[in-house]
């Protein structure tokens, strides 16, 4: 071989060669019927116990859900429910009591759960000022916290439909006589305290308005220590949502009776939303949710199923 | 020069598409009663006087191509970039987007919509970036124009009409000049035209005597004379003015002009004026935006993104109704008071739902893929230039010719081609004359046998003796004749050696030819117009007539055995007129006078017409010749009847007069020209007749077998006689005898008893009655042909006579239909024009994909008729190059272009077309879902950076990379198994079907990324108890999608490079990337902090890795599921014929096939390097009968456009061509 074709050679296989002449070095892969099988096949075997493990986590949860936004109104009231929560002068207070079914380990989680309530809605959802919440007094940067910016000519702190229909029931839990302790610190996302709620801005001419939408504020604690409405500033997804309300830091006992009682103050009845109460405890997953583990074992064993009917109809027919 | 001044008819059909001021005929400018202002039908031009001339300000030289400049680059590029409806939508978009009732930042459509625009307008800038180099080169380029008795060296820009340069050998041309005076004797220079017509034989021009002495710089200065001429035009081969010199009116022609474009050979200098400058020289206003060719893929797409449009208005209309129906004060949360804007207005419904379109329309943009036509363009300029241009299989070492893809916008069309119309000559034959027999005073000469003539007797099953060859039989390119009857003057002792004298005579005297190198037998070379010119005056050399030099005034022949055997002798005959071939007359004619004064025509030229002209009388030997003829014609041979004519002197003189008088002529010179040369060539004698050989192209029959086999349909359209047709189609397998042949014809009796009656109504009427009721009787037979299974296949051959009636509109339709069930058609007797319309009927009639391949200049029409014009470069000239969209050398690189390259671009544009498709759905649905859950309120799902971004970063490199890269099989099994190409006929990939299947996964993935993230994060995740936000759940959907779409795309690939792993692993990567950044950054300045700290928040939770498992699998296994069920119980033939390979090694056999087939020796390569330098295409020049104002010619006779794509020609002249080797000089 002389130089030259020694060097041709060289050329045949440089990588520009190769691409022009359309010959890279490739993988051909072919989607036989062995490799369907082997996929499926392949896949049920992670999945189902993927989803058999979810399953179970999910099903270490125990999870109290009350309902008790009716329950709350007083019978007479109830043909109207919604001058019953307009009105200031009937007392809000209401209790619950339910029994716990299972074993619950701390910390048990206290949510409430709104439906029907489109925290989602794009006119509510851009109704805010994060500027604001930051970094507080801002005359100029508050147009977007629309239709709730100003009050009497003074910029409201915090501005904006989001903060002004904070959700005010509060919850107190009684067992056995003795009130159950509810820490409601570090409920909200860290990243959420820190960098987005100003240690320095404090609520100002806060619901002040004609109109009183929901909770009021502590003017004297720092919005980035109001972690109710830090909770409640993290819109969520869907229009039926939970939101992280505090801890119950003690175990509760099978068969344990709790008493709730609560300040029924918080409107859904203008829309017929629902108002839950959920108390639950977390597994490594989080909350009780079936579906992930569901989810997980109706592919697997749907994969299982098909490569089993792949196999049949391709030794049933014969290509070719 | 034939081919020069062939062209003049050129004119009137290039005048009504000169955008020039200039106006022949004023009365056409004359509109509505008021007569426009208009330039003088002629320019005068003082010569050499700059002060003269400056009255008239004419343009200067320096020229520009560029399309833009800097204060026009911008505007006029971004107009250009809006005239695509996507973008212009995305404009439209952006600034909505910029209103409140836009739910998302502008940046959201301004981001993708700014980078596609950038990255379009980068593009255009290089371009023009280059042509302005260019530019600038050029108009830098110094010559010497006269100044002051001296020659001064100034830049090309700064030439003026009027100025005397002097250009030197091997220079250009800076402009349209009037030649003066040259070095060589007789004022004569030689130019080669390769920039304008690719033609690179020398031609000749030569200079009025009354200006040969202005040579030097002293005698030129006292030059003062006055040109008018017309207006500059852009009619390469036209030129009307005179020269007025001491108040002597000199008339000047073509062959003193010398163009812009064209460059000085074989003469030290010239010395000449400038009469035309920088944008009026006749090269440059030839040059125009050409129309480009859309594919009929992109046709489709245009009616998918009309569907994506109609699809976008209705999920807009459905959201903005469910808005209207939602929108209620009893939300009071959303603080819908009195005073609210009128989009949430519950008390006016109907404006909301109208302003909720406008949101959603926004919101929804992402459906209409804005990438997708700049990713298309790059992928089709990669695989043109890189691909294509670059295949060795296609690269013909022998001519030094790469396969050239002059547009980048077909190559997918190639793979769906189910029409080829080809040429003959040139195409299917090589254009590769050899002088093979003749017939002299009736009697046959020459032994061979052609291949044709074996096949047909192979067919008859006559055994076919091969003739031993004499053994001093002479062989050389372009002869190939072997008959020791007329050998080394043994025809002195044939029965008529007087008429053996005269034809050789013939043969050495009448044509146009130019010798060249030395003046012996062995080392003289001819330059000719066509190659049969050559190779009949080379045959007249090997008879012993040596033709050896030529002056304007005389040729001499070298002729042996002529008194007595061996005898030589140096014979000047003085060549009084030349009377050229032009497409109408048919033939040529030179008279010349003997040293002994005797005075002869000697004609040559078709049969048709030389048998008309002939003088009465020896009706025998007319018939005799007339048989040959059609022995040769059927042989596939090509003839030339030869004549003569001996004139009286007195008889000539006065023919001369009107001759001289008809040439100096300023209008119709061309037809006055034909008309004085009617009057000289009647009552001649006839000698006998040529038949030239035209050998077929190597590979041709294998080559078309393979592609009927692929199902596509091959029509040959030639200009030949109906013998020569069919038997080229029986050589090249296009017919057989299993075949049924319906031949229609016009040479019936009956049709020919008409036209003896020459009443040409009455021939019109009969010949379309006579057509009709063929036709009819055809249609009949092949329709029972048709409906029984297993019949013989169909093949219909017309002759251009009857297809012209047959092309009538009332006859259309059935010529249509009976061709359509034809495996093969072959058209012969076909003008150019015919061509054409018979590839547009295919073409609309039958709306079926086209191609028409062809070399030379009457093929141009047919080229540009159809879907894709391929060109033969190698050859003959550049006019069907310059008008093809992809030039091969062979006409078997077909198979490659077609079945590998054309196969491979569709298949690779499909998906690349139904993969933006389905990205961009599957994305826009899950936004759709959403919608549904915000009480219809436009708000959208996702950051604004994720969605700008979603197209132009995280899904857009994987998609090209499998448009370049993606093959189903290799490129030896696409040819080893042509019926894979049946595929892409029938447009299996891109079909409604196949994009509803596509449709139907988007919306099964987008239900499933939407319902499945939020579903499972309505409880808390981790363990903290903690609740996600709308924002942690959309960039958990993002994520899958992101994900999910690019393994989509791992799916539908055949062949996964490392490319492909680096593209779609690098999308995934850039996501994560990007969000590590995005969401772990908060400026103090302007940001919503939704998505801050989100990733790392999900990130934390397991819940994140189990749906980042979960989802794409779930999403994915209706796709694998359909794949796996697809391919095993319904597969495509590829898909087939991957399996019966799968285990062979990785494209083995396509570097076997390389090694057996195109294995290039490293000189070999290193030319193939050479060739991909820029340079000229063409080797060797037009043929006679396919002269280059041919097509023109048929053109402006029926009044159709036929262009020649004179974009090019400026291009090409106005590139620098490298210096190649240079022909021999001529002494």
């Amino acid at each position: 071989m002389t130089d030259t074709d020694r060097g041709t050679q060289r050329d045949r296989n440089s990588a520009f060669y190769l691409f022009t002449q359309q010959n890279l070095p490739a993988c051909k892969p072919v989607l036989t019927p062995e490799w369907v099988f082997m996929t499926f096949l392949f896949i049920g075997f992670i999945f189902i116990p993927v989803g058999l493990v979810t399953l179970r986590a999910s099903h270490s949860v125990v999870e109290i859900v009350e309902r008790y936004d009716i329950g709350c109104v007083p019978e007479p009231f109830r043909i109207n429910k919604v001058s019953y929560i307009q009105d200031d002068s009937i007392p809000k207070n209401c209790s619950l009591s339910f029994k716990v079914p299972k074993y619950m380990k701390a910390p048990i989680y206290i949510y409430y759960q709104l439906d029907n309530y489109y925290q989602n809605h794009r006119r509510y959802v851009k109704s805010r000022s994060d500027k604001q919440l930051l970094h507080g007094q801002n005359q100029h940067g508050i147009s977007s916290c629309q239709p709730v910016e100003v009050n009497n000519d003074r910029p409201i702190i915090p501005c904006g439909l989001i903060a002004w229909s904070l959700f005010n029931d509060t919850f107190t839990f009684i067992r056995n006589r003795a009130e159950l302790k509810v820490n409601r610190k570090n409920i909200a996302w860290k990243s959420d305290r820190e960098h987005k709620f100003g240690k320095n801005v404090y609520p100002f001419n806060f619901q002040n308005g004609t109109l009183i939408g929901g909770g009021k504020l502590n003017p004297r604690i720092p919005l980035s220590d109001q972690e109710d409405l830090i909770v409640w500033m993290r819109t969520s997804a869907l229009p039926s949502f939970r939101k992280l309300y505090g801890r119950i830091e003690k175990d509760l006992d099978v068969d344990d009776v709790v008493v709730v009682h609560l300040m029924n103050n918080y409107n859904t009845y203008s829309f017929g939303g629902k108002k839950k109460l959920v108390l639950s405890t977390t597994s490594w997953l989080g909350g009780k949710n079936d579906f992930l583990g569901l989810a997980y074992v109706f592919i697997g064993s749907s994969s299982v199923t098909i490569a089993v009917v792949f196999t049949l109809l391709h030794l049933l027919s014969h290509r070719h | 020069m034939s081919g020069w001044d062939n062209i003049r008819s050129s004119t009137r059909s290039q005048q009504g598409r000169s955008h020039s001021l200039n106006q022949r005929e004023p009365s056409r400018t004359v509109t509505l009663g008021r007569v426009q202002p208009q330039a003088p039908a002629f320019r005068t031009i003082y010569c050499n006087d700059r002060d003269a001339n400056f009255a008239h300000r004419y343009r200067g030289n320096s020229v520009s191509t560029t399309k833009y400049n800097f204060f026009t680059f911008l505007p006029k590029g971004l107009y250009e970039q809006f005239r695509r409806v996507a973008n212009l939508y995305f404009l439209m978009v952006s600034i909505l987007s910029a209103t409140p009732y836009s739910p998302v930042h502008p940046v959201t459509n301004v981001v993708p919509l700014s980078l596609v625009l950038l990255v379009s307008l980068i593009k255009e800038a290089f371009e023009d970036w280059k042509r302005f180099q260019n530019d600038m080169a050029i108009n830098s380029t110094p010559v010497d124009v006269l100044q002051d008795q001296r020659w001064e060296s100034i830049p090309w820009k700064k030439l003026q009409v009027g100025d005397i340069i002097r250009v030197k050998q091997d220079g250009f041309f800076p402009a349209d000049m009037l030649l003066l005076a040259s070095t060589n004797a007789d004022g004569v220079c030689y130019i080669e035209t390769a920039n304008l017509d690719g033609e690179t034989n020398l031609k000749i021009r030569k200079a009025l005597e009354r200006t040969w002495d202005y040579v030097t710089p002293e005698k030129a200065c006292e030059f003062k004379g006055e040109v008018q001429c017309e207006q500059p035009n852009n009619s390469l081969y036209t030129f009307t003015g005179n020269l007025v010199i001491d108040n002597q009116t000199l008339p000047l022609s073509p062959n003193q002009i010398l163009l812009r474009g064209c460059s000085l050979k074989n003469t030290e200098f010239v010395v000449g004026v400038v009469i035309f400058t920088g944008h009026e020289t006749k090269v440059m206003m030839n040059s125009m935006n050409v129309p480009s060719k859309r594919s009929t893929l992109e046709r489709k797409l245009d009616k998918l993104i009309l569907t994506l449009f109609g699809t976008l208005f209705t999920m807009c209309l459905i959201g903005a109704i469910g808005s209207g129906v939602f929108i209620d004060r009893k939300y009071y949360f959303l603080g819908l008071s009195k005073s609210v804007e009128d989009q949430f207005n519950p008390n006016r419904r109907f404006l909301v739902v109208l302003l909720t379109m406008l949101t959603l329309l926004t919101l929804y943009s992402t459906i209409i893929p804005i990438s997708l036509y700049v990713s298309i363009e790059m992928v089709k300029f990669i695989q043109s230039t890189q691909f294509i241009n670059k295949d060795l299989n296609m690269y013909h070492a022998e001519t030094d010719t790469p396969a050239l893809a002059r547009t980048s916008n077909l190559n997918e069309e190639l793979g769906q081609v189910e029409y080829i119309f080809s040429d003959k000559t040139g195409t299917l034959t090589r254009n590769l004359m050899e002088f093979f027999k003749c017939t002299i005073g009736g009697e046959i000469y020459g032994t061979g046998m052609t291949e044709i003539e074996r096949g047909v007797a192979e067919r008859k099953g006559i055994k076919v003796q091969e003739v031993p060859t004499s053994i001093n039989s002479v062989r050389e390119k372009g002869f190939n004749f072997d008959d020791v009857r007329l050998m080394r003057g043994a025809w002195r002792n044939e029965p008529n050696p007087d008429a053996c004298k005269e034809f050789f005579r013939c043969l050495a005297i009448c044509h146009t030819v130019l010798p060249e190198g030395d003046e012996s037998p062995e080392k003289i070379k001819y330059q000719a117009a066509s190659p049969d010119e050559a190779a009949l005056v080379l045959a007249a050399k090997h008879f012993g007539f040596f033709f050896y030099r030529r002056t304007p005034t005389m040729i001499y022949v070298r002729e042996s055995h002529v008194e007595r055997m061996g005898k030589i002798q140096d014979v000047s005959y003085e060549i009084l007129n030349v009377l050229e071939f032009n497409s109408t007359r048919k033939r040529q004619s030179v008279v010349c006078r003997y040293p002994d004064g005797r005075l002869v025509l000697y004609c040559k030229g078709a049969d048709t017409v030389i048998y008309e002209r002939l003088v009465g009388g020896s009706d025998d030997l007319k018939k005799v010749t007339r048989e040959h003829l059609e022995k040769f014609g059927s042989a596939g041979l090509r003839t030339l009847c030869l004549a003569y004519k001996d004139l009286a002197p007195d008889v000539y003189e006065s023919w001369n007069e009107k001759f001289i008088q008809a040439k100096s002529s300023l209008r119709d010179r061309e037809r006055k020209l034909d008309e004085v040369a009617e009057l000289i060539e009647k009552d001649l004698i006839l000698i006998g007749a040529t038949a030239i050989e035209d050998k077929l192209q190597e590979g041709v029959p294998d080559c078309i077998e393979t592609l009927s086999r692929a199902g596509i349909k091959m029509w040959v359209l030639t200009g030949d006689k109906m013998e020569t047709a069919i038997n080229i189609a029986y050589a090249c397998n296009l017919l057989n005898n299993e075949m049924k042949q319906f031949i229609i014809s016009s040479e019936t009796d009956a049709i020919r008893e008409v036209e003896e009656r020459g009443d040409q109504v009455e021939i019109a009427r009969f010949i379309k009655e006579e057509v009709k009721k063929q036709l009819k009787k055809c249609l009949d037979e092949a329709q029972q042909y048709f409906h029984s299974v297993s019949g013989p296949k169909l093949a219909l051959i017309i002759d251009g006579k009857c297809l012209m009636y047959a092309l009538d509109p009332s006859l259309r339709i059935m010529l249509l239909n009976l061709s359509l069930n034809c495996s093969s058609v072959v058209c012969c007797r076909v003008s150019p024009l015919q061509k054409a319309q018979v590839t547009s009927l295919v073409k609309k009639g039958a709306r079926k994909i086209t191609l028409s391949i062809g070399d030379g200049a009457n093929d141009v029409s047919m080229i540009q008729a159809a879907h894709i014009g391929v060109g033969i470069s190698g050859l003959e000239g550049m006019q069907a190059v310059m008008a093809s969209d992809f030039a091969i050398a062979q006409f078997r690189f077909l198979k490659d272009l077609l079945l590998v390259h054309g196969r491979w671009s569709y298949i690779r544009l499909c998906k690349v077309v139904t993969y933006f498709f389905y990205k961009n759905l599957t994305f826009t649905l899950t936004q759709f879902w959403f919608t549904f859950y915000t009480g219809f309120s436009g708000q959208r799902f996702y950051d604004d950076w994720f969605q700008s971004l979603y197209n132009v970063i995280f899904t857009a490199l994987p998609v090209i990379i499998v448009g370049l890269f993606d093959k189903d099989v290799s490129s030896s099994l696409s040819k080893r198994y042509p019926e894979l190409y049946k595929e892409g006929i029938k447009n299996m990939f891109f079909k409604w079907r196949v994009v509803a299947i596509w449709a139907f996964f988007a919306v099964y993935q987008s239900l499933v990324f939407y319902y499945f993230v939020t579903v499972s994060s309505s409880t808390s995740q981790g363990s903290s108890g903690k609740m996600f936000g709308l924002w942690d759940v959309s960039t958990m959907a993002f994520t899958c999608v992101v994900v999910t779409v690019n393994l989509r795309l791992i799916m539908i690939c055949n062949s996964i490079t490392r490319w492909h792993y680096i593209s779609v692993g690098g999308s995934i990567v850039a996501w994560f990337l990007f969000i590590f950044l995005y969401s772990g950054i908060m400026t103090p300045y302007d940001r919503q902090e939704n998505i801050f700290w989100v990733i790392y928040v999900l990130m934390s939770t397991f819940y994140f890795y189990i749906t980042l498992l979960l989802v794409p699998v779930a999403a994915l296994l209706g796709d694998f599921l359909y794949l796996g069920v697809q391919r095993w119980f319904f597969p495509y033939d590829y898909q087939i014929v991957q399996e019966i390979h799968k285990d062979e090694a990785d494209d083995s056999g396509r570097t076997d096939l390389l090694g057996i087939d195109n294995q290039l020796t490293p000189d070999e390569a290193r030319s193939y390097a050479l060739s991909q330098l820029p340079r000229e295409l063409s080797k060797h020049t037009g043929f006679a009968f396919d002269s280059p104002g041919y097509e023109s010619f048929f053109a402006s006779q029926l009044g159709v456009y036929a262009p020649q794509k004179a974009w090019d020609v400026a291009r090409r002249a106005s590139m620098r061509s490298k210096p190649k080797p240079k022909p021999n000089k001529i002494n």
